[in-house]
């Protein structure tokens, strides 16, 4: 882990509809961390992620990334959004879906080519979906369908992965094959932010941890804050868990 | 006029050849966009915005005192607009729903529509005979410089799609992604539901305002029950939109008092029926019959298992036995004891029946499967 | 003076504006306001179907032939729907289209033994309503759509009081409503079928676009008026017949189409209370959003104060640098919390008041908790002034 912030987020509160969602949240990730952010229904944990993203205007605060405005450092930075955010429906291969990833690089009307192509195919081989590369998506089971958004996100080839929920409603071999592509990724010096929903897995797949209710409750390396007194802070009652060694 | 003389009469009548290629470009150009109006869950606002349009025909009647369908056309345009954005406006400041609003536009600038179409039929010494085609359509009243209109319109929209394929692409598949890679997506957007509106106004002419939703819909519909790509989906939607077209012209031409809108709509609803029953992939039928066929596999597994467990007991697997002992078994019927036999699973012999090595063998993997299946 | 014809008209028109108010308000409820614009269309078939039987616009069978299309017109958006090939709002606009195209073919084809006229059927021909007379042993006892929409009122009249309250829950509460014994389908299809019957009834007097555009706009400007469903139905009535005799004399003044000047009526008074109303209206909307912007800046504000006790983050000038205002929105919100008493300043930097402590130490507790609605009378509590 090195010592430079990979994102930064200052004073941002979002309000929807004019009912605050987020208030006043200053925050600081460190590049090379593997982060949870958790916290109870509505407690904002996908407007941090989308307010950071731009897909939704804060009514005050600023974020940054490693020093600069998103829209300029866009590039470092991909997205993998709730599965349930899309029409599965929608008559298109997994291949295709996957090669979108590189349509930000692209630009405005410029096709991808061969080249694009072949850093799908290297993606989709990484998350292990490779022999399903021409299965229309509605064809694929949840856990495959998220599969398909990672490797979306991995084609961006981005310093900062921010995922939204991406262990919601996919089978166990799937959630560890995810994890161990998150884990190499902090490997390679990324940065993964991840919209957390098990706190007992916390432990034992992360290494730094972001309580989030409304207000930012804390945040910093798993081993030294996630405990009963912070969980308690955020969900509100006196909560429990046996952190597995 | 019968169809050999229709036939004959496309390649020497002028007037039935512009009507003709009219319907076909109009169908091609409507099945492209209408591919993008299903794909957005907007079905609906087509028939909103071709409703909408109405008062703006009128108006620009009243205002010009021409009847250049270009003007009109254009007049159609800024109050189908108009009507889009409101609709909007409706959905986004008000706790109205989609629906509602919808229906509120579409049958209340219908309505006024009405009001001003009636107002300058009464008018004295106007010359306002045949503004009511757009009510209904009448592709007989096409001239060749529509047709080049309708031409010009489907050449920029084949463009802008050729150009902004991937950004449509991706809109409709994922708009806050398409977001988060610094595409403006209100400008697609915009992009989008402008020739959406651009081609239902172009098509009022000829089906007219209360069919139009129809033009926009079914070769979309149609199309995307065979494929499961969009550049296939469009491509299709237009192939179909132009044969409906090309069809419906054909047939109304051929038989006295029918006018074409409902007519092309009729074909294009027949692409539509054909598509949901017979579609390899998707298709009613095809479903049914994959259906049964998995119910009958799921009995003759049945049955075989049920042999299997009885020969598993003996040291010869094709011990015969009593088909009698079957009966216990409430999967097992004559038809299914037949197709075993058939596909050299079991052999019968008089009263009785024996599994053959083959049919051992097939039980035994059914066996392990379903076991590891059920961990 | 008023003619006797005149005065029938609009007795009529206002019949069907109510007959149309009752069941367009429920559809308006219950998000299906576009059916019933597919079922106006799709009856044309049975209509025709209907004609060809009885020979007669208004007779019984007829009007229930018809209303069968329109159900079969739900049952089929609902097949298709169920099928999975296509969306629902793809499905409704596949279907009505097709069956309105068979209506007019089937016209067409018989044009020599069927008197209809589509446009008649779309826009219907109100002007002509007084002639067709029904005539009981020789005494005359008024128009014959008089009777057709009084009957077709009367009875939605009485399954309304009948059925209010399981309507009431159903529309609001589905879940409950199964819950406690009433089938949601039989309330369903029994609102479908209301609004197919009163659809065909006032159709030859009204078109088969103004009764979508009376049954919708005036429950939608209702909506925009009240949420109690009694007031609702109330209102949707009111403005139903308000439209229908306004917009009689507006055709009589223009010498125009009386249902295109109903549905005028209708439009107009839909945009007056969509700018106007007092809560609802986009003026108002407008100016709440405006005003509440400026109070969740405030609230932000004020929170800000109370996380941070280091003085850089409570400069005044810290405001735009930090928090990323504009010049403009930071002087505003300045403003209201001194005016409210709930900062003070010491040399630029800006601390909270204790009334301005106790305000935010509620308000978190109140949105943490998710009741957020408390802020609201917060609010009233703690503001001299609104934003």
């Amino acid at each position: 882990m090195s010592n430079n912030i990979a994102v930064k987020v200052d004073d941002l509160t979002v309000a929807y509809n004019y009912k605050p969602v987020l208030w006043d949240i200053d925050l600081e990730i460190p590049e090379g961390v593997l982060m949870a952010i958790v916290g109870p229904n509505g407690a904002g944990k996908s407007t941090l992620i989308k307010s950071i993203l731009g897909i939704l205007k804060p009514i005050a605060g600023s974020v940054e990334i490693f020093g600069m405005s998103y829209a300029k450092q866009r590039h470092l930075v991909a997205y993998v959004p709730q599965k349930g955010s899309v029409d599965w429906d929608f008559p298109t291969t997994a291949l295709d879906v996957v090669m979108m990833g590189t349509y930000g690089s692209l630009g405005w009307i410029k096709r991808p080519g061969q080249k694009e192509k072949k850093e799908a195919l290297e993606a989709l081989e990484k998350v292990g979906m490779l022999a399903f590369k021409n299965r229309q998506i509605s064809q694929l089971s949840g856990g495959q369908q998220q599969r398909i958004f990672l490797a979306r996100a991995l084609v961006q080839n981005a310093s900062i992965y921010f995922m939204d929920e991406p262990f919601q409603g996919v089978d166990a071999t799937t959630e560890i094959a995810i994890i161990n592509i998150l884990k190499e990724l902090r490997k390679a010096g990324k940065t993964v932010i991840v919209v957390h929903h098990d706190l007992q897995t916390v432990p034992e797949y992360f290494d730094w941890v972001t309580f989030l209710n409304v207000k930012k409750i804390a945040t910093g390396p798993v081993k030294d804050i996630f405990n009963d007194d912070n969980l308690t802070k955020t969900y509100g009652i006196n909560y429990k868990v046996s952190i597995q060694e | 006029m019968d169809i050999a003389e229709y036939i004959r009469l496309v390649f020497s009548d002028y007037t039935l050849r512009t009507i003709t290629l009219g319907t076909a470009i109009l169908g091609a150009v409507t099945g492209m966009l209408g591919s993008f109006a299903v794909l957005r869950k907007q079905s609906l606002l087509g028939d909103a915005i071709s409703h909408a349009a109405l008062p703006g025909i009128a108006i620009a009647f009243l205002i010009t005192g021409a009847k250049d369908s270009n003007i009109l056309l254009l007049g159609a345009l800024v109050s189908g607009l108009i009507g889009t954005f409101w609709i909007r406006g409706i959905i986004s400041k008000t706790h109205l729903k989609s629906d509602t609003a919808l229906g509120l536009i579409l049958s209340l600038f219908f309505g006024f529509g009405m009001l001003l179409l009636t107002f300058i039929q009464k008018q004295p010494n106007a010359n306002q005979a045949g503004l009511d085609k757009y009510l209904f359509g009448q592709a007989a009243t096409l001239v060749e410089s529509d047709v080049w209109m309708m031409t010009i319109v489907t050449g920029a929209c084949l463009l802008v799609l050729l150009l902004f394929w991937k950004e449509f692409k991706i809109l409709l598949f994922d708009a806050d992604y398409t977001k988060t890679l610094g595409f403006n997506t209100k400008f697609i957007d915009i992009l989008i539901t402008t020739f959406i509106v651009l081609a239902i106004v172009l098509g009022l002419q000829t089906v007219g305002v209360v069919l139009m939703s129809a033009m926009l819909l079914a070769p979309a519909a149609a199309a995307r029950q065979w494929t499961n790509s969009l550049g296939m989906m469009v491509f299709l939607a237009a192939i179909f939109g132009a044969l409906s077209g090309v069809f419906g012209t054909a047939i109304s031409a051929t038989q006295n008092n029918l006018s074409t809108g409902p007519v092309i709509v009729i074909i294009a609803g027949i692409f539509v029926l054909f598509s949901f029953i017979f579609s390899p992939s998707r298709g009613l039928l095809f479903k049914q019959i994959r259906f049964i066929k998995n119910r009958r596999d799921l009995q003759l597994h049945k049955t075989l298992a049920f042999m299997f467990r009885i020969a598993e007991t003996h040291e010869n697997i094709s011990h015969p036995h009593a088909i009698i002992i079957l009966n216990n078994f409430q999967g097992f019927t004559k038809g299914t004891l037949q197709q075993l036999v058939r596909k050299n699973y079991v052999k019968l012999d008089g009263n009785m029946w024996s599994l053959t090595e083959e049919g051992f063998k097939t039980a035994t993997n059914l066996y392990n499967q379903q076991n590891s299946n059920d961990e | 003076m008023m003619s006797n014809a005149q005065f029938e008209i609009q007795l009529i028109a206002s019949l069907v504006a109510i007959a149309c108010a009752i069941p367009g308000t429920f559809l308006v409820l219950r998000k299906m306001a576009m059916i019933s614009d597919a079922i106006s269309h799709s009856i044309l078939p049975g209509i025709v179907i209907g004609f060809f039987i009885t020979q007669d616009l208004n007779s019984p069978l007829l009007i229930l032939l018809a209303a069968l299309t329109g159900i079969l017109t739900v049952v089929l958006v609902e097949y298709i729907q169920k099928t999975g090939l296509v969306k629902e709002d793809t499905a409704i606009g596949l279907v009505f289209p097709i069956l309105f195209s068979i209506g007019v073919i089937l016209i067409a084809k018989n044009a020599n033994d069927v008197h209809l006229d589509v446009d008649a059927v779309l826009l219907g021909e109100l002007a002509f309503a007084p002639f067709d007379r029904l005539i009981i042993s020789g005494v005359d006892v008024g128009p014959k759509s008089l009777w057709v929409i009084g009957s077709i009122l009367i009875v939605t009249i009485g399954l309304l009081i009948a059925f209010f309250k399981e309507l009431k829950i159903s529309t609001f509460d589905a879940g409950l409503a199964a819950s406690l014994g009433f089938s949601p389908a039989i309330i369903h299809y029994g609102l479908m079928t209301i609004s197919s019957i009163t659809t065909v009834g006032a159709f030859d007097a009204v078109g088969a676009i103004l009764v979508v555009a009376l049954m919708i706009a005036p429950a939608a400007t209702a909506y925009l008026l009240t949420n109690d469903l009694k007031r609702m139905l109330l209102y949707a009535i009111g403005f139903g017949v308000f439209s229908a005799i306004s917009g009689y004399w507006l055709a009589h003044g223009l010498d125009a189409s009386i249902a295109g000047s109903i549905t005028t009526m209708l439009g107009l008074v839909f945009l007056l209370v969509y700018l106007f109303a007092p809560n609802k209206g986009v003026i108002a909307v407008l100016y709440r959003e405006k005003q509440q912007r400026t109070e969740v800046s405030l609230l932000t504000f004020l929170l800000h104060l109370k996380n941070h006790s280091e003085e850089s983050e409570r400069h005044v000038n810290h405001l735009n640098e930090h928090i990323n205002w504009q010049k403009v929105r930071s002087k505003t919100v300045l403003d209201l919390a001194l005016k409210n008493n709930m900062i003070q300043f010491d040399k630029n930097i800006v601390s909270l008041t204790e009334k301005g402590q106790l305000f935010t130490t509620q308000a978190i507790d109140y949105i943490i908790t998710n009741e957020d609605g408390k802020i609201e009378h917060m609010k009233d509590d703690f503001f001299l002034f609104r934003g």
